[in-house]
């Protein structure tokens, strides 16, 4: 099995930050703040309009396949899971945003595993780029594949 | 941008319960994020792969702990969140998501908190989370 150069870019999306996917993902996350869904009371606190919740660049899912990325790394989905997640956050994400985010592989390694022989960790980061240039929002994430059962 | 809240070492953060999770709380979490995992929604899929029922995904509870983060604090002040997953979370779980505020940065401008977070369903710990955020001097 060979293994993924690092830097390598294994997956893009670009997507727009919208008014309505932010009150979706807010209700869905259980925020109350109506910073994320009254653009007025956004206004009021001193910014052009709704505010994404922390997590919401999650939303790249829909324009993403995972399955096809996952495979494309040489990994057997039935035994990948997501151990990880970190974002870092450089400026507050705003409806009207667009984003670009490009995947790329940080660190490949291999452990030996307690229970199932050698795991794969693989790090991956995305840099979300908004339109003039700028970092908005970095995640970070560990996929683990266990190894298979003897 | 609204003030910063103020924070010291040993702070206990009010906690919030959610749930108990229902069927409904992951679909609509799936038709929020784009994670159409059968995982998470198909409960054949699910006990084919060892679990009792459908299982949510870990961006529910993670964004649930990140939200509430930024509800207390503010989402402009967040600098940083991190979550590793622990164990799976069922339909009919009752979350608690809880935090305290381990240590302040005050020669950073603005101070920086730094926050020891989980998501527990009673005593187990189902999800581990760390932030920062900016908080007022």
């Amino acid at each position: 099995m060979s293994r993924i150069s690092t830097e390598q870019i294994v997956d893009e999306v670009t997507f727009e930050v919208e008014r309505g996917k932010i009150r979706e993902f807010a209700r869905a996350t259980h925020a109350r703040d109506q910073v994320h869904t009254d653009p007025a009371i956004a206004r009021a606190s001193g910014f052009d309009n709704v505010l994404a919740t922390p997590t919401h660049v999650v939303v790249a899912g829909h324009h993403r396949d995972q399955r096809g990325f996952v495979e494309s790394l040489g990994l057997a989905m039935e035994r990948v899971v997501v151990g990880k997640v970190r974002w870092e956050y450089f400026r507050p994400l705003t409806a009207g945003d667009s984003l670009r985010g490009r995947r790329r592989v940080v660190s490949d390694e291999r452990r030996e595993g307690k229970r199932s022989g050698q795991m794969r960790l693989i790090t991956l980061a995305t840099d979300y780029v908004d339109g003039r240039g700028d970092v908005v929002v970095r995640q970070s994430e560990v996929l683990v594949e266990r190894g298979e059962r003897p | 941008m609204r003030s910063a809240i103020p924070a010291r070492a040993g702070y206990m953060l009010q906690p919030r319960t959610v749930g108990p999770i229902a069927l409904t709380d992951i679909v609509r979490f799936a038709g929020a994020g784009g994670d159409f995992n059968p995982l998470h929604h198909d409960a054949e899929t699910a006990r084919a792969a060892g679990f009792p029922d459908v299982i949510a995904m870990g961006q529910l509870h993670a964004g649930m702990l990140g939200s509430w983060i930024a509800d207390v604090f503010g989402v402009e002040h967040l600098r940083s969140f991190e979550v590793r997953f622990a164990a799976p979370v069922n339909v009919g779980d009752t979350l608690t998501l809880t935090g305290e505020v381990t240590e302040v940065d005050a020669s950073a401008s603005p101070p920086v908190a730094v926050l020891s977070l989980a998501v527990k369903r009673g005593d187990d710990v189902v999800l581990h989370g760390k932030a920062t955020v900016a908080v007022a001097s």
